[in-house]
This record gives structure tokens, C-alpha cells and sequence, in this order.
């Protein structure tokens, strides 16, 4: 017994060896071994190898239908004057006239909606064309091979057993290193040096948690990196995007004080670096809010500003509207696009479904989170712009560079319902259709005539 | 879960392609939609509708999504309406938009024609007697024209009375001037709509299910 115990504790005590020296360490200075990229590679190769054995598999046994991209309805591309106008050429009718059958288009337009839209589809995870030997993915796929099985099997193993201990541990340091780290330089007297110690030991603990992850981060065009006194716009789709960005620079964060380990983090974070956080009180009073943030940017030696304007966590397919507040500050906007290869592990966050450490789990029991980050350039609103026409140019550019869909809609739609006033908007449109330049008038009269 | 699943000839499918003349993969994949709109529940209620967006744009949402629930069209010879419906009401009601297959005889066309009319009928015929009165014909009209904006009330009312007085000559032919027209029966109804073409106008077509993506 007394054996076995000394045993394990020399084997652990090899393990955290490996890990603070081999890891940690080569972390804090940016420095990699290469192991993620190999790990990366060998994944790749897995991976391709397994699509063209279930897709082998599928064309033998086939009935299961495969997710398509472009919805699974064919929908008529014309608007809703020209197919009016197809509907009712065919009853012959004129302007000025109803029927029961202008209901159909309606009808129609709506039974397609109820089979397949743009919006609901954006609040769960994004649906992937093959199986990536991931338990949680494997919604249509069924045994197609032993091979393939015993791939996954081993996958089981490598994630749960090897890298999952790993990474917890990783994560541990990391963000206990920065609770002290930002603690202890709170304690320094305003200067540069603790300008200085602050970013190193916020850089340093990022890159920590990115290992946690392992995370292989692409940074495109580093020459449009944010500069002081900026703000910098991303599309939202985790929590893990803080962590993904600040590996690369520092910024000064918005959001509201949580409670318990969250809040512990942002209480000693902003000892060392002028965070921007609020209390859940304040965040509802916009005014508060706008003049804090332009008071942070008037100072240009503060860091630049990271908010997410979407407000919320979308699925990383697509963008949707940019909130206007973030975009009335006044300065320059720093746009960032972010894309998550979704083939190595789910790395949106769904709220309603997961809290915050199943979700932290879950990434961590992934094979990897492999994402591309593009810095776009710098833009600024211009004359005879409103804010939102500002916020919308912006968004259109972030989803243009991240290969994702330009949607209108309000990532809040997530929680709540839509406006009547939208329904407005057809009728209006239908009645200019049935009113056309004779007038209604004229038909009245005709019918007064014949009766 | 994992690699091995159940085998995929679920019973309740064949029964359900049987009745409504889908196929296997489309039951399966409007299987899945019925589960993202319930939130995986077992039966969907008026508010799962509710929160879909794109259906909020619809003037006569309420009207379809009524549809959903009302007995007449659950194939079943039942009457009024239910509060949550299965999978199985989901796709019947479904199955009236379903396109016509090209093996049909002359009998199962005009049955099918039958049955997509009988659906627009109960659409709009909400007290269930069996007639469209001209409250409810105007209850159509104002809700498809704009309560606010370009007609003003008495034109809308206008247009609904000049529709069924036109609806009134079609089918009943001439009126004494202190005849009643009581409202537009089925028969009325299959009239009015004769010759139009309303098996291809109201379908929804499935993309073709067997087009799959290597992975990049």
C-alpha cells in the first residue's frame, strides 16, 4: 500500500513537472514545442480519413438524410409583388380586386417559415456535414465500421483521460496566476512599469488558457491591430472569444460584475488595468453606460475597448445586428472577425441549454479549438451616417471577411419575441398591391352599375 | 449513442408515409424541425409558433398557425379545436402542402385538390359552420391590408364587400335585391377556385436529400 502511494505521488509529481516546464512556462514567453500543431495535423488526417468512410458507408446503406446548408426547402426567390402579380394573372383578375386566393401566398410564405427559417436555427449548434468522432455530434450517424468505432473509442480515451486532466490543471494555473499576478501589481504605484508588469501578466495568463484549450489561434492581418484608445467590435459566439483575442494584445473589457469565481477575476483584474464594469443596475441605464465608455476613450493612453455588439452568443454561422450603443461612443472602430473551425469540437455556448462550467467541460473535452481571427481595418462613421447605417457597414464587413451569413435580425431574439410592426410591413405592401394607379374607385362604381 | 445507433425503419415513419404520402427521409427530417420547435418536447402549443421569427412578418399568422390545431384538419372527421398537437397532427397538416407526385391518377388528383381547398376553406372559416360569412371574409381582408398605413378602414371594407358581392354573383348567380347571401359554402367555394391551378400553387418542395459535403 504504502508502495502504491509513493508510487503515484512520484508519477504525479512527474506529471506536474512536465506540465509547468514543458507547458506553462514556453506559454508565458510565447514560445510553442510544437506538440498542438503535430496533435492538429494527425487530427486532420483522422478526420478526412473518417468522412470518406462514412460517406463510403452512407452510399450502402443509405435513408439517413444529411444536413444541407441551404435549408431543406426550395423557396421562390421573387418578391411578394411578383408573385402576387403570377397568382393573380392566372385568375384573371385586375387591379383593385381580392380573392381568396391572394390568402395563398400567405399561406405559403408562412408554412415555409414554419418548416425551415433563418433565425431559430442560429441559437443551436451548427449541424456538420460528416461525423467528427465526437460523441455529442453523432446525431445521424450510425455504425458504419470496427475501424471507425474503435477510432472513436480511442478518441474517448485520448480526450477524457489524457488531455482532459491536462488541461484542468493548465486552466488552474492560468487563472490562479492572474488572480495574484494582477493582485500583486494593483499593489505598484501608477507608472509605466505597472502599465508594463500588468500587460505581461494578463498576456501570460491568457496564453495559459489558450494551452488549456488547446487552442491553435491564426492571426490575419496583424498591421490592423487595435491601437490605444480605440474600440474593437467582434462577432460573439463564446465566452472563449476573450480569451482568444487578449492572447494577442491587451484590452480593456466591458461587462457586468458577476458573483463567485467570475467576479473574484474581474475584482482583482481591474486592480491592475482599467477594466470597464458594471454594475447589473447600471447596464440599464444606457446614458451611464455611453458616457463611461467615451470617458475611457477620451483618454488615449487607456487600452483599447473590446465589446461584442450582438449582445449575445450566436452559433458562429452567421452575424446578426450589431447593437447601435456600441457604435454612438464616437472614436475609431477596430472590427475583428472571428471563425471557429467547428470540425474539432462545438465551441458556441449555448445559454439555455449549458451553464458556464458544463459548457467549460464540454470545450475542454474536445478535440481542440482551432480558430481564425482576422483584424479588419480600422473604420470610422462617416458623414451623413446614422449610427445603426454605421453599425450595419461594420457588420456587413465582419461577416464578408469571416465567411459568415449577414443577418438583420436581433441576436436578443433568442430570449424574446418579434414586434407587431413587422407584420405591418406586409399589409402595407399587399394593400399596394391591390390599390394600383385606377384606384379602388373606379372598380366601386362599376359594380354599383351592374348591380 | 456513439458510433451505433438504432437501426433507422422506424416504425411510426412507415406509417406516417403511408398516410400522408411523404417519404422516409422527409418525415425524418421534418421529425427534427418538429423537435427544434418544441424544444424537444413530446407536443407543440400555440406559443412554440409564436417564436418563430420569420412567421412573425406574416399578416395572417394567426390564421395558419390556428391551422395547426384545428380538428378539421387532422383527417380524422373531428371538430373544434385542441390546445398541443403530436408529431403525427404536425406532419398531416403539413401533408396538405405536399407536392403532387407524378403517378397519380385523375381520382387521386381531384381528391388531393379536394383536400388543399378543404384546408384554405377551414383557414378561413373560423366558427366552423361551414360557411365563410362576410365577417369573416372581411375579417380576411383587413388582416391581409394594412390596419395603419395606405387604406383607411371604409376602403378596406369597400374592397370586402365588392369581393363577396362578387363571390355572391359567381356562385349563386342573380340576387334579389332583399335576398340574403348567408356566406360561401364549400361548394360555392370549389366553384370560385375552378381552374385554378391549386395542386402546384400550394406545395412546399423538399431539396434533394442526397447531396452530401466532404468534409474540407
Amino acid at each position: 500500500m504504502e508502495d502504491l502511494w509513493t508510487v503515484a505521488v512520484a508519477v504525479f509529481q512527474l506529471w506536474m513537472f512536465v506540465v509547468v516546464f514543458f507547458i506553462t512556462l514556453p506559454a508565458m514567453f510565447g514560445l510553442s514545442l510544437g506538440v498542438t500543431s503535430v496533435y492538429i495535423q494527425i487530427l486532420v488526417k483522422l478526420l478526412e480519413w473518417a468522412t470518406i468512410r462514412i460517406q463510403r458507408g452512407r452510399q450502402e446503406q443509405p435513408s439517413v438524410p444529411a444536413p444541407l446548408p441551404n435549408g431543406i426547402i426550395e423557396r421562390a426567390e421573387g418578391s411578394m409583388e411578383e408573385e402576387m402579380e403570377q397568382l393573380r394573372r392566372s385568375r384573371s383578375l385586375e387591379g383593385g380586386e381580392f380573392a381568396l386566393s391572394d390568402a395563398l401566398y400567405f399561406c405559403k410564405k408562412g408554412l415555409e417559415s414554419i418548416v425551415d427559417d433563418q433565425v431559430t436555427q442560429r441559437f443551436s449548434s451548427e449541424e456538420l456535414a460528416s461525423w467528427n468522432l465526437l460523441t455529442r455530434t453523432n446525431q445521424n450517424f450510425r455504425y458504419i465500421s470496427l475501424r471507425l468505432t474503435i477510432f472513436w473509442g480511442i478518441g474517448v480515451f485520448v480526450r477524457y483521460c489524457v488531455l482532459f486532466p491536462l488541461r484542468i490543471a493548465l486552466a488552474i494555473i492560468g487563472l490562479s496566476w492572474l488572480v495574484i499576478g494582477t493582485t500583486l501589481v494593483g499593489f505598484l504605484p501608477e507608472n509605466s512599469v505597472k502599465y508594463w508588469l500588468s500587460e505581461v501578466v494578463h498576456l501570460t495568463c491568457y496564453r495559459i488558457c489558450a494551452r488549456a484549450l488547446s487552442a491553435t489561434i491564426r492571426y490575419h492581418n496583424k498591421e490592423n491591430r487595435p491601437q490605444k484608445g480605440g474600440i474593437c467590435v467582434a462577432n460573439h459566439t463564446t465566452p472563449i472569444d476573450v480569451v482568444i483575442l487578449a492572447n494577442d494584445g491587451c484590452y480593456a473589457m466591458v461587462g457586468q460584475i458577476h458573483g463567485g469565481l467570475m467576479g473574484v477575476i474581474q475584482r482583482s483584474m481591474v486592480r491592475s488595468c482599467p477594466h470597464v464594469w458594471f454594475e447589473r443596475s447600471e447596464m440599464k441605464d444606457r446614458h451611464a453606460v455611453t458616457s463611461r465608455l467615451r470617458a475611457h476613450v477620451a483618454a488615449k493612453t487607456k487600452l483599447p475597448i473590446l465589446i461584442f455588439p450582438e449582445g449575445t452568443c450566436i452559433n458562429n454561422t452567421s452575424v446578426m445586428m450589431f447593437k447601435k450603443g456600441s457604435f454612438e461612443i464616437g472614436g475609431t472602430i477596430h472590427p475583428i472577425a472571428i471563425k471557429y473551425d467547428p470540425r474539432f469540437g462545438d465551441a458556441f455556448w449555448n445559454s439555455s441549454k449549458y451553464n458556464m462550467v458544463s459548457y467549460l467541460l464540454r470545450t475542454m473535452t474536445s478535440w481542440a479549438v482551432v480558430v481564425n481571427v482576422w483584424y479588419l481595418p480600422p473604420m470610422t462613421i462617416q458623414d451623413g451616417e446614422d449610427a445603426v447605417q454605421f453599425a450595419n457597414r461594420v457588420k456587413s464587413a465582419v461577416a464578408c471577411r469571416g465567411g459568415l451569413l449577414d443577418l438583420a435580425w436581433d441576436g436578443s431574439l433568442k430570449r424574446g419575441k418579434v414586434k407587431d410592426a413587422y407584420k405591418e410591413e406586409q399589409q402595407k405592401m399587399y394593400s399596394r398591391v391591390i390599390v394600383r394607379q385606377n384606384g379602388i374607385s373606379a372598380t366601386h362604381t362599376r359594380r354599383d352599375d351592374q348591380s | 449513442m456513439g458510433a451505433l445507433q438504432s437501426l433507422p425503419g422506424r416504425p411510426e415513419y412507415s406509417d406516417l408515409a403511408e398516410k400522408t404520402g411523404f417519404s422516409f427521409e422527409q418525415i425524418g427530417v421534418l421529425h427534427k424541425r418538429f423537435k427544434q420547435l418544441s424544444h424537444n418536447e413530446e407536443t407543440l402549443r400555440r406559443d412554440h409558433f409564436n417564436e418563430i421569427h420569420d412567421l412573425a412578418f406574416n399578416p395572417i399568422r394567426t390564421q395558419i398557425i390556428e391551422a395547426f390545431f384545428d380538428r378539421r384538419n387532422f383527417h380524422q372527421d373531428g371538430e373544434g379545436k385542441v390546445q398541443e398537437i403530436g408529431f403525427e397532427e404536425f406532419v398531416v397538416v403539413m401533408s396538405h402542402f405536399r407536392p403532387p407526385s407524378v403517378h397519380m391518377t385523375e381520382e387521386q388528383r381531384e381528391k388531393t385538390r379536394r383536400e388543399k381547398l378543404r384546408f384554405l376553406f377551414n383557414m378561413h372559416d373560423t366558427d366552423n359552420d361551414g360557411t365563410i360569412t362576410l365577417e369573416e371574409y372581411r375579417h380576411v381582408v383587413e388582416e391581409l391590408l394594412s390596419r395603419s398605413g395606405t387604406l383607411e378602414k371604409e376602403t378596406a371594407k369597400c374592397i370586402a364587400d365588392a369581393a363577396m358581392l362578387e363571390v355572391a354573383s359567381i356562385s349563386v348567380g342573380h340576387m334579389e335585391p332583399d335576398e340574403f347571401y348567408e356566406g360561401i359554402t364549400f361548394e360555392h367555394f370549389l366553384k370560385l377556385l375552378d381552374g385554378f391551378e391549386i395542386e402546384s400553387r400550394m406545395t412546399i418542395r423538399f431539396l434533394n436529400m442526397d447531396t452530401t459535403t466532404l468534409c474540407k
